[in-house]
């Protein structure tokens, strides 16, 4: 009894950990993008604020039970992941539903809840959602390429498609995987550039061309639910690449430490580049992270 | 009299029974036909065994036939696929013509599909094999439609596969002296080495015509989607796991045994996921529903061939399961499909949008299908996909599990679309008449997308039959090894229980679901999808504003170079090559008498002339 009690704390204190420490990254990258472009920018707690406010508006109109749906689905998908990603190397409060995870279903677990928005957003009609739904899928395809090469690479290095596993691995040798192949490591963090859908890959959103595209029929709550699944996603993402590639963390600061200075990749690469059209953003990652990606395959195969 | 006779003689009886009750009134017609169907399944289920075998003696030959573990996992397919369908089918057909024809041929192939399956001998399999290939023909061609065209390319391409797998009988029957597949496997080993690979070879071919490998899949698009498609559901879903079955037997029991197989084993495994993932562009590129799940179904082939083809205990498991889920999934979708079309005429999805709210029932069987079909955890397509990675990556076939990757990421972007064409988007007038399908037609798509959640859960329902059937061809046992009750073991010692996982993400789902649809949906008031933000723009009623033509239009245009080429242009460059020969040919032979008459005096003169030389 006490177990499972602990583990659903422990889910709730993962998921408050997610919630925050991606919205405030989202905050910083506002005011880094602010200060790139010479503004003074919101403050770093921006979003919460904006959060709250969302969180606290009334809805008014729907667009049926699949539009209902929509941002379930994502939040679903957000969480699911979270619960699978180990957040902190052997912390009891972190463990989760870490059911020795392996990559393959975090791949596609990870892939559900945009799928579900899609359907969400297309049922409201707008065709600029559609449009934007179009974009994000076939970016998918892109990025999926180079992302799936470089945890293969590491998965026939190690012979394992555990998360844990590799950190383990990481901890015995005393090296980091980034060191160890680092081609896997560009090939990764090339596609979680894609993965981030920041600038210029923002195609999805598209401020200013497709109306913010499958969030364009959302508003309040809606809107709520897919920043708060966005935030932890993005946490998700970050923890992950820092699990694979960065031993892990063992406590908190080393965690937040360590994702930020990932996060920053997509950030500080965005906020100097204008936005590809969709086939650019997809054949992007055909070419250097593909490269990239079977280096890292033949790096792992050979030596 | 043998129950497996006794079943095969009330497919064929029953099948022209009811081609001709039809005289009688259409409603006892529907009911033979169920009767008929239902009938021998389940007779199959409660009265065939393994120790079923019996032997009809002609005055030579000796037809044998009885059942293995591995047939009986595909009737399971067969006999579940053909029941379920043949209700869909008496909704579909209702007030069609030509029911009786269209009954006849139905039944036919589902009885030579079992009599495939039963089969231990050449000639009766290939006997039944024709009857299964005339039938699908015939219903192929049903509509009447492009008879010339899509009706020859099937029949020459079933005529090669046809052709290939006589010569192989012919072959075996000289060196074994037997026609029955047993003898077969026993004296393989011991045949030249010539002989070890061109027997598979050439079966490989007749059974890949049917599994639609490329290069022979040409038929495939135009077929499936022609045939009417309660029909379909039963030729993506169970007459091409006929294909599979042939190639089962051929990878396991032949190939596996020698050296040189692995040649084979890789080529065809190469093919099939080149087939997986061009096909699965193709499907992107399609507007017309029937031809995206055609070729949707021709790339979801290819991963059950590579998982046969690979070899490893994993990667066979793998083939199978999916071969079951696509079963289940594809024909649920083709049923979906056939729905649609019922209810509005067309089935093409820049035209026919936003039916949700019309066709609640059938948006679900589709949803559920197209999740499975996606490979999206925790539904049955996972578990399959999964292994399939799993046993790529361990069998070091590291570029095959980049092109399935690929494949499968790029299959969310049909998926999507065929979900969004039918039922998403701006509803317009032009489809305010539509109901949902008759009952008839929606009970058999919903049970299927069940069973594709519950294999999700419980794989074991049916890795049970998988692991007999390969444990019949010596493999070793995999239960406790690669899999146990809802859990599933890799390789590596690690292990993914399906069971606490789906339950895991459905308390999650049922959590968020509750915080958020039901709380949004009791303070919110539906609004229509003209009702939306377009900068103040006031969409008319008129308007339809429904994106849907260009669909993945960036996409294709970077996919672009892949596309270019196309299997199809240098089949018929080939037959336009050949057709110019027949051609020359027939200018020597013109049917003229005089020419005939040159042709004697100038061979008289060439003997004349050089006959001393040439006699010597």
């Amino acid at each position: 009894m006490e177990g499972i009690l602990m583990s659903i704390l422990g889910a709730i204190a993962t998921f408050l950990l997610a919630f925050v420490v991606g919205m405030t990254y989202g905050g910083i990258r506002r005011k880094v993008i602010a200060r790139v472009q010479n503004r003074y920018g919101p403050p770093i707690y921006q979003n919460f604020i904006d959060a709250f406010k969302l969180f606290s508006k009334t809805t008014a109109v729907h667009h049926g039970a699949m539009h209902l749906l929509g941002p379930a689905f994502l939040m679903v998908s957000a969480v699911v992941a979270l619960m699978i990603i180990p957040v902190l190397r052997d912390n009891i409060w972190f463990t989760n539903l870490n059911f020795k995870g392996d990559l393959i279903f975090l791949i596609y677990i990870m892939t559900f809840g945009p799928l579900g928005m899609a359907l969400g957003a297309g049922q409201t009609g707008n065709p600029n959602s559609a449009i934007g739904v179009t974009r994000g899928l076939s970016q998918m395809v892109g990025f999926e390429i180079p992302w799936v090469m470089a945890l293969v690479a590491l998965m026939i290095k190690y012979n394992t498609t555990s998360v844990v596993d590799l950190m383990n691995v990481q901890n015995e040798v005393g090296q980091w995987l980034i060191f160890q192949n680092p081609f896997a490591f560009v090939a990764a963090i090339l596609a979680s550039l894609g993965m981030f859908r920041y600038a210029p890959f923002n195609i999805v959103g598209a401020p200013t061309e497709l109306a913010s595209g499958p969030a364009s029929e959302n508003g309040g709550k809606f809107l709520f639910t897919m920043m708060s699944a966005g935030s932890v996603f993005a946490f998700v993402k970050l923890t992950l690449l820092v699990d694979v590639f960065f031993g892990g963390a063992s406590n908190l600061i080393e965690l937040v430490i360590k994702t930020f200075l990932l996060y920053m990749i997509p950030v500080m690469y965005g906020v100097v580049n204008p936005r590809y059209r969709t086939e650019q953003a997809v054949t992007y990652f055909w070419g250097w992270p593909l490269l990239f990606g079977f280096l890292a395959i033949i790096y792992s195969v050979y030596f | 009299m043998n129950i497996i006779i006794l079943i095969l003689i009330l497919f064929f009886l029953g099948a022209i029974i009811t081609a001709f009750s039809g005289k009688i009134s259409a409603l006892v017609q529907d009911i033979l036909f169920l009767i008929v169907l239902v009938v021998p399944a389940v007779l199959f289920f409660t009265g065939v065994d393994m120790n079923t075998e019996s032997i009809i003696t002609f005055s030579q030959a000796q037809l044998t036939f009885g059942m293995t573990p591995l047939s009986y996992y595909f009737s399971l397919i067969v006999m579940g696929l053909a029941v379920l369908a043949g209700f869909y089918t008496v909704g579909q057909m209702n007030g069609k013509k030509r029911k009786g024809y269209y009954y006849l041929n139905y039944i036919l192939s589902i009885g030579a599909m079992f009599g495939i399956l039963m089969s231990k001998d050449f000639i009766s399999f290939f006997i039944f094999w024709e009857i299964m290939t005339w039938a699908s023909y015939l219903i192929v061609i049903y509509n009447g439609k492009n008879v010339q065209k899509i009706g020859i390319k099937y029949f020459v391409m079933s005529a090669i596969g046809a052709y290939a797998m006589l010569m192989a009988i012919v072959l075996i029957h000289s060196i074994t002296g037997s026609f029955l597949i047993t003898d077969l496997i026993s004296e393989y080993t011991g045949m030249t080495q010539g002989m070890q690979l061109l027997i598979p070879a050439l079966l490989l071919i007749g059974f890949g015509v049917k599994a639609a490998l490329m290069p022979l899949h040409i038929w495939a698009p135009d077929a499936y989607s022609n045939a009417p498609m309660s029909y379909t559901a039963i030729f993506s879903g169970a007459l091409s796991k006929m294909g599979i079955y042939g190639m089962v037997i051929v990878f396991l029991s032949l190939l596996s045994k020698v050296p040189e197989g692995a040649l084979i084993r890789d080529i065809v495994a190469w093919l099939a996921a080149i087939t997986a993932a061009i096909s699965t562009l193709w499907a992107i590129k399609q507007d017309d529903a029937k031809r995206l799940l055609a070729y949707s179904s021709i790339g979801q082939l290819g991963y059950i061939i590579i998982g046969v083809a690979i070899g490893t205990p994993m990667s066979i498991i793998a083939g199978l399961f999916l071969a079951f889920m696509h079963g289940v999934f594809k024909s649920a979708l083709f049923m979906v499909v056939g729905a649609v079309e019922k209810q509005t005429g067309t089935t093409d999805l820049t035209e026919v949008t936003g039916l949700i709210r019309k066709m609640p029932w059938t948006f679900l069987a589709a949803l559920i299908s197209i999740i499975a079909l996606a490979g999206i955890p925790p539904l049955g397509g996972f578990v399959g996909k999964w292994m399939l990675y799993e046993s790529l990556i361990l069998s070091d076939h590291f570029m095959l599990v980049i092109l399935v990757f690929f494949s499968s990421t790029a299959a969310f972007l049909y998926c999507y679309k065929i979900l969004f064409g039918f039922f998403l988007g701006q509803e317009e007038k032009e489809w305010a008449h539509v109901k949902e399908a008759p009952a008839i037609m929606i009970v058999p798509m919903v049970i299927l997308s069940i069973s594709s959640i519950v294999l999700g859960t419980y794989p074991q329902l049916i890795l049970k039959p998988i692991n007999a059937a390969m444990m019949s061809f010596g493999l070793p046992d995999t239960y406790g090894n690669l899999w146990k009750e809802s859990i599933l073991f890799n390789k590596w010692g690690n292990q993914i229980a399906l069971a606490p996982i789906m339950y895991g993400i459905m308390l999650v789902f049922v959590i968020v679901t509750i915080f958020l649809f039901f709380r949004n949906r009791s303070r919110t008031r539906y609004v229509t999808t003209k009702d939306i933000s377009t900068s103040g723009e006031i969409i008319k009623e008129h308007e339809n504003l429904t994106f849907s033509r260009g669909f993945f239009q960036p996409f294709l245009r970077a996919v672009e170079p892949v596309m270019k080429r196309q299997i199809d242009k240098y089949m018929l460059s080939f037959a336009k090559g050949v057709e110019d020969l027949f051609e020359f040919t027939r200018r020597i032979y013109n049917g003229n008498g005089q020419t005939y008459a040159i042709y004697a005096m100038i061979f008289l003169i060439i003997l004349l002339m050089f006959g001393k030389n040439l006699l010597g």
